[in-house]
């Protein structure tokens, strides 16, 4: 799908603007504080009818005004499909072909985007909590059982650390119920073992081949799960379904000491091996940044795969962090590919002359031309 | 200003109903006000005998003017098998179907420690001393809802009845009948397929 227009009216520091966007790489350039963000903001607004950057939707109108408005038109399949988004300060209103949607659950998923923005550097550098929400967010939007059996797996899990807790307490004293919560644990988290399991098998695949491309084959990326219980080894379900009950089995009485849940897939954590070596501990900042850049990169590969469409790239600041030479295999990777939009205070001279036909925007002030 | 005193004990007993609160209770109490003495008094009087009248099986556990309720005592129903329900408007559910001929039992609640609800909670232990005391009863058939708590109870009681040799099923998961396809969501389909029966 591609984003071909753009219509933005008293958002953010923009009064009215129309722009038309190239199907390949278009790049907002400008000094700092002059609102390319804003524009990446304004299409991200108008896939999801939400921010990135503030849950306080009143801070998208411009301060003069009281609605602000976005609309597009996006390409999917040889059709138009106009869509429009208004907030006010009664709420949003949002518009497919020009019918207004009751449901905005109705409106999302007409234009899909993936956003790069340089806050998810954490996913490598931060907390396994952060990679573990990345898979299930990720993977439950691909595959809805996942997200069934992740939301189903929270809510026992949240179930199971009340009653150790009690039973800890002794305000509780039935372990009978203990094993059964034990055994909907099992059930579910090899659901999501499994599902995690072959899902990373296919994005380690797609990030190892673009981490080579954007370091011109010079780092090769390995995912490693760790895990309680050796994944690897474990072909299907009644296999993982058996190593979780025995970990869990081995576990029981340190579990009713602590009165929390020791085993199981929300402990686990993902691993990124870049020559081998674990790059939250031992990368460069260079490195991080590109592995996290092609995880994102692999994950839009694994939604073309799964969902058969491919959604729209969008880039902040991110081309500024890298060398010339990650540039321009990051720019001979996305391009003819994934319609993307890029935000930078500046463009290298290689990167200029690589892009094929690139549509650069100059963003000065809320006001905007083409170069 | 204050309301007299009537006026505000009634609208303060209004808001003690779920989902009524002060305007709504307001209005309320200023309608009965402008009603006829009768429905008043029938309306009070319907109040108190709803919680008088009232008392749990002691059998089942459903609510019943008599004790035991008209189900326990009719011996023509089948007295081999008992569904088992979270609540008593579960069993009118049943009930209205007229195809289930059996006992039933009202546990009042679901296991969810989140909620205070322990196995000692609801009402299991009744249940398990029903049938230590009725061995003709063979089958128990749980009717808990299709989430995560319905199913760990539908798990507990069949842990805690199997060993004594008697029969634990649980209700179908799947498609709803007169509903179509397109309209299902992902995971009904899913546990449709998985829940297939021969033709």
């Amino acid at each position: 799908m591609e984003l071909n227009k753009l219509t933005v009216q008293n958002f953010r520091n923009y009064s009215n603007l129309q722009l038309e966007f190239s199907t390949g790489i278009n790049i907002f350039l400008g000094a700092n504080a002059q609102g390319k963000t804003n524009l990446l903001e304004a299409i991200y607004v108008l896939a999801l009818t939400r921010s990135h950057r503030t849950s306080n939707d009143k801070e998208l109108i411009n301060w003069q005004n009281q609605t602000a408005t976005v609309s597009g038109s996006v390409w999917r399949d040889n059709y138009k499909l106009p869509l429009e988004i208004t907030f006010s300060k009664k709420g949003k209103k949002a518009l497919v072909n020009h019918l207004e949607q009751a449901k905005l659950s109705q409106y999302v998923g007409n234009l899909n985007v993936v956003l790069f923005a340089p806050e998810d550097l954490e996913l490598v550098k931060g907390s396994p909590a952060i990679r573990r929400n990345f898979i299930d967010r990720e993977f439950g939007q691909i595959n809805p059982k996942y997200l069934f059996n992740a939301t189903q797996y929270r809510n026992i899990l949240r179930q199971r650390n009340n009653y150790l807790r009690q039973l800890q307490l002794q305000q509780a004293h039935d372990l009978v119920y203990l094993d059964v919560l034990t055994e909907q644990l099992v059930n579910y988290g090899a659901h999501i073992l499994l599902a995690r399991k072959s899902l990373l098998a296919k994005l380690e695949k797609v990030a190892h081949q673009t981490q080579q491309a954007i370091t011109d084959g010079q780092e090769t990326l390995t995912f490693k799960y760790v895990s309680a219980i050796k994944l690897t080894e474990l072909a299907d379900l009644t296999a993982i379904k058996t190593a979780l009950t025995n970990k869990f089995a081995s576990q029981k009485n340190r579990e009713l000491q602590q009165g929390t849940t020791l085993v199981g897939p929300h402990r686990d954590d993902l691993q990124f091996l870049v020559n081998g070596q674990n790059v939250q501990s031992f990368g460069s900042q260079g490195q991080q940044r590109t592995t996290a850049l092609a995880v994102k990169l692999a994950e839009i590969d694994l939604m073309k795969i799964e969902t058969g469409e491919y959604p729209v790239l969008l880039l902040d600041d991110v081309l500024s962090e890298l060398d010339t030479k990650r540039q321009t295999h990051l720019l001979k990777t996305i391009q003819d590919k994934v319609q993307t939009f890029i935000t930078t205070p500046s463009l290298s001279d290689v990167a200029r002359h690589l892009i094929k036909k690139p549509k650069i925007f100059l963003v000065e002030a809320g006001k905007v031309t083409e170069e | 200003m204050q309301y007299p005193e009537p006026i505000t004990q009634l609208i303060a007993s209004y808001m003690k109903l779920p989902g009524i609160g002060q305007k709504s209770a307001t209005r309320l109490a200023f309608y009965t006000l402008g009603m006829d003495e009768e429905d008043v008094t029938g309306f009070a009087q319907a109040l108190i005998a709803a919680k008088r009248d009232l008392q749990f099986c002691s059998i089942c556990g459903n609510i019943t003017e008599n004790d035991p309720c008209i189900i326990c005592q009719d011996t023509s129903r089948d007295q081999t098998t008992v569904l088992v329900v979270e609540q008593s408007k579960d069993v009118m559910s049943m009930e209205n179907t007229h195809e289930y001929h059996g006992l039933y039992h009202v546990l009042h609640g679901v296991l969810s420690p989140l909620n205070g609800q322990g196995p000692d909670d609801i009402n299991i232990t009744s249940l398990v001393t029903r049938l230590q005391d009725h061995s003709d009863i063979s089958e128990v058939i749980v009717a808990t809802n299709a989430n995560s708590e319905g199913e760990a109870t539908a798990m507990y009681l069949a842990r805690l009845l199997k060993p004594a040799g008697i029969k634990v099923t649980r209700l179908a998961h799947g498609l709803a009948v007169g509903s179509d396809i397109d309209y299902a969501d992902e995971m009904t389909l899913i546990k449709a397929v998985e829940g297939r029966t021969e033709l």
